[in-house]
């Protein structure tokens, strides 16, 4: 009897891990999940099981979106936001890129240096805020130095990382056929590195999104971390829902397209 | 042309950190006429691959010189072409662009290179097959590319360095078989590195048998089974006798040496 039932469990359990097993029913299971979340957070917002002011609730989040859409101070904000990102992020990816080259080609640089890359790497770079103000003022300049700070590290890191790990076979062939040094480095050595920066340019989208909101809520006169700032003082929680909301769906977009452009420069990574 | 002259080769690697050295090829003499298919076997770590990489240039002799066609090779260059055990393709490269990597390095136009690269992919057999990428082919299938990549340089000289052994033994002789073909319309030089006795025989003009290390040529054997082989030859008894011989020296080098028990430790 014993073994007959522990044999019906083990023949569910396989069933439902076959199901999972197929990417269309799992991206259905996991939308199920959010919804009955969704549900279960405008019962208890809407019937009021919960003060709605502290953890409103769908429907009121929505509306809320959209009057502040309408009223202009999304646009206005996200544009100022948007301006300190791409002013950091862009010169964080390049100098990354160049420093984490260096450090991959050259032991001295690398010894030089790496502790403190690591020693920045952990520590909590948001603590830095006050600091960068003080140097830089309360204007869009420090936020993007924030941006900078957070997003450099992480491209640094994962461009020695993947310099270090080309293959040598894909060297030696070019050599093989002839090729100079800088050949090699064009040929063999940065197209076999692309994967590992472009994973690095991706982990540090979240890190930087996540130090320009901090830096805006400390100080600064618009953008979106200002206003997450502003109305997290009069208790409201639909818009810092929205607002929040609009600053992942933008990190998510960005992670995307990151992945979409690594999918296309290295389609060995992709099917394997 | 592709006339091969080892004079006194030999290589020693220094050991910087321990002060120590190690001879890796002693005094090779080798002559290779136009058109010759050597194959070259010998125990593990006989140097018969550090042999291929001297004459490819991508290592310097310490003694003795390599003349191509009378004249001393000085580093790469197109007239020596490479085929690697590992295949060495670039991943992010489709067929037909890792076969125009070493024109490319040549120097020559795009379009230029573009019709020699889709010519030796032809003769490979793997047309159906240029905008696949290297890990969507089999193992004998990235091979051909490596194949078409050495040929499309027009060398004077292709060294091959086990290029058939990380394939299964059926697929192996079949590549075997092809290399002939190809090999019998223009009769390029060869030399060959393997450490399959078989593949040895069913392949050469003349097997050179290497001794364990430091390595030597101890035997140079002419092969004369008549041409084209078919996979078959295998079974006759002339194939036996080569098998035999070639099998006793191997042995001696072997026991000789121990170096049956460093094989796992060499790789």
């Amino acid at each position: 009897m014993v073994a007959e039932t522990s044999s019906a469990g083990a023949e569910r359990g396989v069933s439902l891990q076959t199901l999972l097993a197929h990417p269309q029913a799992r991206l259905l299971v996991g939308l199920a999940a959010v919804l009955l979340f969704l549900i279960a957070w405008q019962i208890v917002g809407a019937g009021e099981i919960v003060r709605s002011d502290l953890i409103s609730y769908p429907t009121e989040i929505i509306r809320t979106f959209f009057s502040m859409a309408a009223s202009g101070e999304l646009t206005t904000n996200a544009a100022v936001s948007l301006q300190e990102f791409v002013q950091g992020f862009v010169p964080a990816v390049l100098v990354g890129v160049a420093i984490g080259t260096g450090f991959a080609l050259s032991r001295r640089l690398r010894a030089m240096f790496e502790p403190l890359v690591i020693a920045l790497n952990t520590s909590p770079i948001i603590a830095f805020v006050p600091i960068v103000v003080v140097w830089f003022g309360v204007g869009l300049q420090s936020k993007s130095v924030m941006v900078f700070l957070a997003s450099v590290i992480p491209v640094i890191i994962n461009t020695t990382t993947g310099i270090g790990e080309v293959n040598e076979a894909w060297i030696r062939a070019c050599r093989a056929f002839g090729a100079r040094r800088r050949q090699v480095v064009m040929k063999a050595i940065l197209p076999g590195a692309l994967p590992s920066l472009m994973a690095g340019i991706r982990l540090s989208v979240g890190r930087a999104v996540v130090a320009l909101i901090a830096a805006e809520m400390y100080v600064s006169v618009r953008g979106i971390g200002r206003l997450i700032q502003v109305y997290s003082t009069s208790d409201r929680a639909a818009e810092i829902f929205v607002l929040v909301a609009i600053v992942s769906s933008f990190g998510f977009l960005l992670v995307t397209l990151l992945r979409r452009v690594e999918d296309w420069l290295a389609p060995w990574k992709r099917d394997s | 042309m592709g006339a091969l002259l080892l004079d006194r080769l030999s290589l020693t690697y220094e050991q910087r950190s321990s002060g120590s050295s190690f001879l890796a090829l002693s005094e090779v003499n080798l002559a290779v006429r136009d058109g010759e298919f050597v194959t070259i076997v010998g125990p593990s770590g006989c140097g018969k691959s550090t042999l291929l990489m001297l004459i490819a240039a991508l290592l310097q002799p310490s003694k003795g010189s390599v003349r191509l066609n009378g004249t001393e090779v000085t580093g790469p260059g197109s007239d020596r072409a490479l085929v690697f055990q590992d295949f060495a393709l670039l991943p992010w490269r489709t067929v037909l662009a890792n076969v125009e990597l070493g024109l490319e390095l040549k120097g020559i136009r795009a379009a230029e290179r573009r019709e020699i690269a889709r010519r030796h992919i032809a003769m490979v057999g793997l047309r159906a097959f240029e905008r696949h990428y290297p890990h969507q082919l089999s193992g004998g299938m990235r091979q051909r590319v490596g194949i078409a990549r050495a040929l499309s340089v027009g060398p004077e000289v292709l060294l091959m360095d086990e290029p058939f052994g990380a394939l299964d033994a059926q697929i192996r002789q079949v590549m075997g078989s092809e290399l002939l073909r190809i090999w019998e319309r223009d009769r390029k030089t060869i030399l060959f590195v393997t450490h399959d006795i078989d593949e040895a025989i069913y392949l050469a003009d003349r097997i050179i048998v290497m001794s364990a290390s430091p390595g030597r040529i101890i035997e140079d054997i002419p092969v004369t089974l008549a041409r084209p082989r078919p996979l078959e030859i295998r079974n006759s008894p002339e194939f036996s006798v080569y098998r035999q011989r070639i099998w006793d020296l191997l042995e001696e080098q072997v026991r000789a040496s121990g170096s049956w028990e460093q094989e796992g430790a060499k790789h």
